[in-house]
């Protein structure tokens, strides 16, 4: 978060907006009983019993199933759609395409069908072309099999690497490139890299990964005459509301979006989805609730991606380890449209450590496949890669220890924005991780092992998240019912992240309740206040302060009623496990169930406002990763030994969410590392090859660290917010592929520097060192 | 089993005529008997067509009209309304419907719900001890072997037919038991405690 | 989302061979690759005809004759099944590491060496030569995970882990079909591309395998089975080996040596046997069979890897004997 010369706010290029203030925020805690001990979730019950309702769970009286036909092509235009036979079969209620006609349920939104939804021009394989709804979803794919379809066939693209090339198909008439490359720069490189000792030039490439949350995308859409209910798998229900009141030309106060329950989204759900639309118009027009979820098949052509990024890193260094030129230039991809192929591709090399002369050149480029969206950090573990291996590069060069190289080149300002942080955990976390983790004892370890079938080697890798320091706005109310029990009421989202029973904590800090008693009401437009999407490892340190402010809210107004009954002055009073005490004079306490005030008008409301994030500082979380792993040359499997993640994420908030979220980070880390790569057919059908998890391949159970333990670094950030919390989810899985290639590398001597790390990679990077040394 | 005309609607169920199974009306019992197989071979339910079956689910007999490419899962989750395992990719892939077929771990997206007929299928609802939770549903909930807790209800009967079979299973035998369930939340490591303590609360460990 | 089919339940196998015959039937054992092929669109069922009222086509059934494998014997029985692992230890280890427990508590061994191949050109709706097409997509595709060997028009990978193992310990395939009861050596009963692209076995339509048969273990046979994959599990053979050796005063009496993942049916290496019989496994005997083991492979653009794949995996399967 940014504060501008006239006080206005703005992340990432878009402008936020404040929420008042009721009282300036008071300062972090510095002892708390509940705030950072591990604590069951609050809605763990739910969850394991399988009560908690999830969007697809849900099941409306005449609900109908929506489906969705998606182009077959990477690049077509559709010519008709002819509904006859399909609206004709047994069990379909309601077809809709750019072809065929518009009752007057539809007529209003024409253009959003025709050329928005619908259009006739599809860039990539998987972009909509009809939707249909029947009673069961067997019978809504039947009626897509009896769609009738005539394509042109268009020449396309599918890789970025053949879509500059003089003669490439055109995604769009403008070109492929997406605007002109992004530049920065400060200091002077040529100077930098004339002072190195050592310069080195690499590079890497990182494979398109995919979210795949296992709840796809998708909603139940029901109408109440001109009301609009969606029940949608989101991060935010707030922006769901936004974009289908838009969509549909409709007030906000018309649309109800409901999300209680997700079954994953790492980025893929921060706002609604064509599929949204589509069930909501589906179910207008058959006047039935539509349940339109998405097939695995369709996430992995539509629903967003990680996109593949290549980029060159030219570094210079000094025999003791300066830092004095990095030059990165990368070229990356959103796919068919605008949607940010190469964002927050050069960060980390701009920012993560210091350097005087830093240049850096990226390149969006339009390629016939499906649009990226944001995924858990948006480009910064396709950075990290390259970036935190060239570290490691360099250190070998100049023959200093991967550790003490990064530990030389700390920075407590941000360089990009010319601020220092609040904290910076950088030199902690890898200090202290290393430590932890053993670094000197597994490297004479993995030594050990240099002539053995399976051998040993460790890597570190370090990191940093641009956003996670969370910001207004964010509204909470809190309300105290007459028998002392509570209604925690926000709009976030807890998208799995244990953000429900984080606020439930803050508010038992405050108030001395018991956690459990207080019953939380969220993610609900309907009900509760505004929030933002769950996204960008923001929500606690956005959410937290605003609970924490609505229960100082509510507990000044306990407190001034209790002084009333009691007499006494306000200011000897405290709240002591459902009671009011007082702290000084004589003992006097009340329940809170008997406030006469209380009792009489049922409830007290406590309201809380997210503050302004601190002027002139940055607040941002930090990592380092190490890992010890043993390779098996003669069958190049990589076994991750041991696993250590160090991460400043300011205070922790609950230690027993906290690891969990940890432990996703570093498995998704693995399987971006390790496993997962979308495979377009390149050059002879631009096709995705393999539609399921057999071929898409994330961890599973057996592909984790044998041992992983998270390493909290908490240096009592008291600036940052009033809870003192800073962003988790994305930090944690930013540093642990890098991680994992420095430990190949250390092990076996060769460098890989394209994702996935194989088994196939190893082996293949062990035969060309070997053609090498005997050359 | 029988079959019917009339495509299965929310506008008016068509009616079968004979079932495989009689057990719908046994009430409280709920014994299925096969019926005897008529000499004239066996009857065809044609494409499209429902089929009267029943199905015996955590102890009961639900009836239910299916068509025969109907899986498993869309009948819980659609017809009976049982909607604790989860669809994640209803290819056989991820294991977020694993339910027990007779003790055993099957995907319920790879299994008609016509082959299911007689056998004893337990779905994550069936743990339940009336509103407490069974021991590994608990020991799912102390160890936060969960984030979205999407894949939660089939991790846990994949754990439950670990620990039917294997009462005091290894590290490796946890590992194993659990790896035909993906967890895209990357919560493996706590999965792993959770079937640990599970195996401790089944066998009377410490609460 | 599979499209309808008929579904009918025989009692026998009289009925069920009859039920098979018609146009568009299939047959249903376990039903999950059945079932992933009817989702994508691999090949459509008019008719499913299930297996699983059918008396006497499951377990296992050991006498002084050897082993009789029903085919809709699940494969988490076999891997559990104390005579399959003690005599034949290469079946039991290659039905524990097929797929997932739960694939493998619904999988039948009859299902898993009759299974479709998992090439994903194959099964994701191209047009390939598998399918009667007139191109192999993997030529000029990804072909990271396709054959080493024998790819001849088409370059798919056999997929079954039970077929390698099955084939190393020379067991007969027992099929029936309306004509009767055929028992077919397990080495003839798997089609290679050259012979026929579209095709991987010898079973006609209508004709079923009903049990598998594996010959009395000698005394001193020991068989084993790995692989490797992407992952460490949930994924098929990138190269797999099954072996089965006797072993007579140090020495190798007898080898077989069947590669999984590496060509498009169950690669018996007689090189490799040669450069193990007769010889004790000392590293050099080892080292000589795993070079025997590749000689001629014709890898393709992205899969040269899996020559040494390949013998790293069968040099750590032959340290196992030592």
């Amino acid at each position: 978060m940014i504060r501008d010369a006239e006080g206005r706010y703005w992340e990432e290029g878009q402008e936020v907006f404040e929420t008042p203030q009721a009282a300036p925020d008071p300062k972090p805690w510095s002892e708390t009983r509940v705030v950072g001990t591990r604590r069951m979730r609050v809605d763990a019950y739910e969850r394991v019993s399988g009560t908690a309702e999830y969007p697809s769970d849900l099941l409306l009286p005449g609900m109908l199933y929506g489906a969705v036909l998606r182009s077959p092509h990477p690049h077509a235009r559709v010519l008709s759609v002819d509904a006859t036979a399909a609206e004709a079969l047994p069990g379909v209620r309601a077809v809709i395409s750019g072809f065929t006609p518009l009752n007057a349920a539809l007529r209003p939104h024409e253009q959003l069908i025709r050329e928005t939804l619908f259009g006739p021009v599809r860039r990539f394989e998987g972009e909509a072309i009809a939707a249909v709804a029947a009673d069961t979803p067997y019978h809504a794919h039947d009626a897509l099999r009896a769609l009738k379809v005539e394509y042109e066939v268009r020449p396309f693209v599918s890789d970025e690497r053949d879509a500059l090339a003089e003669g490439a198909p055109l995604v769009h008439e403008e070109g492929n490139r997406v605007g002109d490359a992004s530049t920065y720069a400060r200091g002077d490189v040529a100077a930098g890299f004339a002072e190195a000792d050592v310069v080195l030039e690499e590079e890497y490439r990182t494979e398109c990964q995919i979210h795949v949350p296992m709840e796809t995308h998708g909603c139940v859409a029901s109408w109440d005459g001109d009301t609009l209910t969606v029940w949608e798998s989101t991060q935010g229900v707030f922006p769901v509301q936004a974009g289908v009141a838009r969509g549909l030309g409709m007030p906000l106060s018309r649309v109800r979006v409901i999300g209680k329950y997700m079954g994953g989204g790492f980025g893929s759900k921060l706002s609604m989805g064509d599929y949204t639309l589509m069930a909501a118009l589906l179910a207008k027009v058959s006047a039935r609730p539509v349940k339109l979820f998405i097939t695995r098949e369709e996430t992995l052509l539509s629903a967003g991606n990680r996109p593949p990024s290549n980029t060159r890193i030219k570094a210079g260094v000094k025999r003791d380890g300066t830092l004095t030129a990095l030059d990165l230039s990368a070229t990356g991809t959103g796919g068919a449209y605008r949607a940010g192929g190469t964002g927050g591709l050069d960060f980390l090399v701009r920012e993560l450590y210091r350097c005087s002369n830093v240049r850096t050149e990226t390149q969006d480029i339009y390629v016939n496949a499906g649009p990226a969206r944001a995924m858990r950090a948006p480009g910064y573990p396709q950075a990290a890669w390259a970036l935190e291996q060239m570290m490691d590069a360099l250190a070998e060069a100049i023959e200093m220890d991967p550790v003490a190289l990064r530990l030389k080149n700390i920075s407590l300002v941000s360089q990009v924005r010319g601020r220092p942080y609040t904290t910076t955990g950088l030199e902690a976390c890898i200090r202290d991780g290393a430590e932890a983790f053993g670094w000197e004892a597994a490297k004479a370890r993995a030594e050990a092992t240099r002539d053995a079938p399976v051998r040993r080697g460790v890597g570190v890798a370090a990191a940093m998240w641009g956003a996670g320091g969370g910001g207004p706005p964010a509204t909470v109310i809190l309300k105290l019912f007459s028998d002392g029990s509570l209604n925690l009421n926000l709009g976030a989202s807890d998208i799995g992240t244990g953000t429900k029973t984080i606020m439930a904590m803050v508010v038992a800090e405050e108030l001395w309740v018991d956690p459990d008693t207080i019953q939380i009401e969220h993610a609900d437009t309907g009900t509760t206040q505004y929030a933002t999407a769950s996204g960008g490892s923001k929500t606690v340190p956005t959410e937290s302060p605003a609970v924490r402010a609505a229960a100082l809210d509510l507990k000044k107004q306990v407190l001034e009623i209790a002084a009333a009954q009691l007499g006494v002055d306000v200011a000897t009073l405290a709240l002591r496990e459902g009671k009011v005490v007082t702290t000084s004079g004589p003992s006097q306490e009340v329940p809170l169930a008997r406030l006469n005030d209380l009792r009489r008008r049922g409830v007290v409301v406590g309201v809380g406002y997210r503050g302004p994030n601190p002027e002139g500082k940055m607040v941002n979380p930090f990592a380092a990763h190490f890992c010890e792993v043993e390779v098996d040359t003669r069958t190049g499997r990589v076994e991750l030994v041991r696993f250590l993640a160090a991460q400043d994420s300011g205070r922790v908030m609950n230690r027993t969410t906290y690891d969990n979220q940890v432990h996703g980070g570093v498995t998704m880390g693995v399987g971006f590392g390790m496993t997962e790569k979308r495979v377009l057919d390149r050059g002879q059908t631009g096709r995705l090859v393999g539609h399921g998890w057999t071929d898409y391949r994330i961890p599973t159970a057996m592909d984790v660290p044998t041992s992983l333990e998270v390493l909290p670094i908490d240096l009592g950030d008291r600036e940052a917010n009033s809870t003192g919390a800073k962003g988790l989810g994305e930090p944690a899985t930013i540093a642990t592929a890098p991680a994992i290639a420095n430990a190949v590398h250390h092990a076996l001597g060769v460098r890989i520097t394209a994702t996935p790390i194989t088994p196939a990679a190893v082996l293949e990077a062990l035969a060309a060192q070997r053609q090498e040394s005997t050359r | 089993m029988s079959s019917s005309k009339e495509p299965p609607r929310g506008d008016g169920l068509s009616v079968s005529r004979r079932g495989f199974l009689t057990s719908m009306g046994l009430g409280a019992v709920g014994v299925a008997l096969p019926e005897i197989t008529p000499a004239t071979g066996p009857e065809i339910v044609p494409a499209g067509d429902v089929t009267r079956i029943a199905l015996r689910i955590n102890g009961r007999t639900h009836p239910a009209l299916v068509e025969p490419r109907w899986s498993l899962l869309h009948v819980l989750r659609a017809e009976v309304g049982l909607t604790a395992a989860k669809e994640g990719c209803g290819r056989g892939e991820c294991g977020a419907c694993t339910v027990l077929v007779d003790d055993q771990p099957r995907y319920a997206c790879l299994t008609l719900a016509v082959e299911a007929e007689g056998a004893e299928i337990t779905t994550a609802e069936g743990l339940m001890e009336g509103e407490e939770l069974g021991p590994t549903q608990q020991a799912f909930a102390e160890t936060d072997a969960f984030q979205c807790g999407y894949c939660t209800p089939g991790q846990v009967m994949a754990t439950e037919a670990l620990l039917r079979a294997n009462p005091h299973p290894s590290p490796e035998d946890i590992r194993g038991g659990v790896s035909g369930n993906l967890c895209r939340c990357g919560a493996y490591e706590n999965i792993f405690r959770a079937v640990e303590r599970a195996a401790e609360l089944r066998s009377g460990g410490a609460s | 989302m599979i499209k309808s089919f008929a579904y009918v339940r025989p009692t026998s196998v009289d009925d069920a061979l009859e039920m098979l015959g018609a146009d568009g039937a299939r047959v249903h054992a376990g039903g999950t690759d059945l079932m992933g092929c009817l989702r994508d669109g691999v090949f459509e069922a008019e008719r499913v005809v299930s297996l699983r009222d059918v008396p006497g086509m499951r377990g296992v059934r050991a006498s002084t004759q050897g082993v009789t494998i029903g085919a809709l014997t699940p494969l988490a029985e076999i891997a559990r099944h104390s005579v399959i692992g003690e005599q034949y230890t290469a079946l039991a280890r290659a039905a524990s590491v097929v797929g997932t427990p739960q694939l493998r508590s619904q999988g039948t061994l009859g299902g898993n060496i009759c299974q479709r191949p998992r090439c994903p050109y194959f099964r994701a709706g191209f047009d390939c030569r598998r399918k009667g097409g007139r191109i192999c997509y993997a030529v000029g595709g990804d072909n990271h995970g396709h054959a080493i060997f024998g790819g001849v028009r088409c370059h798919m990978v056999h997929p079954s882990d039970t077929a390698a193992a099955l084939t190393a310990l020379d067991a007969t395939v027992v099929a029936v079909g309306r004509a009767g009861e055929r028992r077919i050596p397990i080495g003839d009963f798997f089609v290679a591309p050259s012979v026929d692209p579209t095709r991987e076995t010898v079973l006609e339509h209508g004709e079923m395998v009903k049990e598998i048969v594996l010959p009395p273990a000698a005394d001193d046979q020991r068989s084993s089975y790995h692989k490797e994959g992407h992952r460490r599990t949930w994924d098929f053979a990138l190269a797999g080996a099954a072996t089965a050796l006797r072993m007579t005063g140090g020495n190798v009496a007898e080898a077989r040596v069947v590669f999984s993942g590496v060509a498009p049916v169950p690669w018996r290496s007689m090189a490799a046997e040669e450069a193990l019989q007769g010889n004790t496994l000392t590293p050099e005997v080892i080292g000589r069979a795993c070079d025997a083991a590749v000689e001629g492979a014709a890898p393709m653009r992205h899969n040269a890897y899996k020559v040494g794949l390949l013998k790293g995996v069968l040099e750590k399967e032959m340290l196992r004997y030592v």
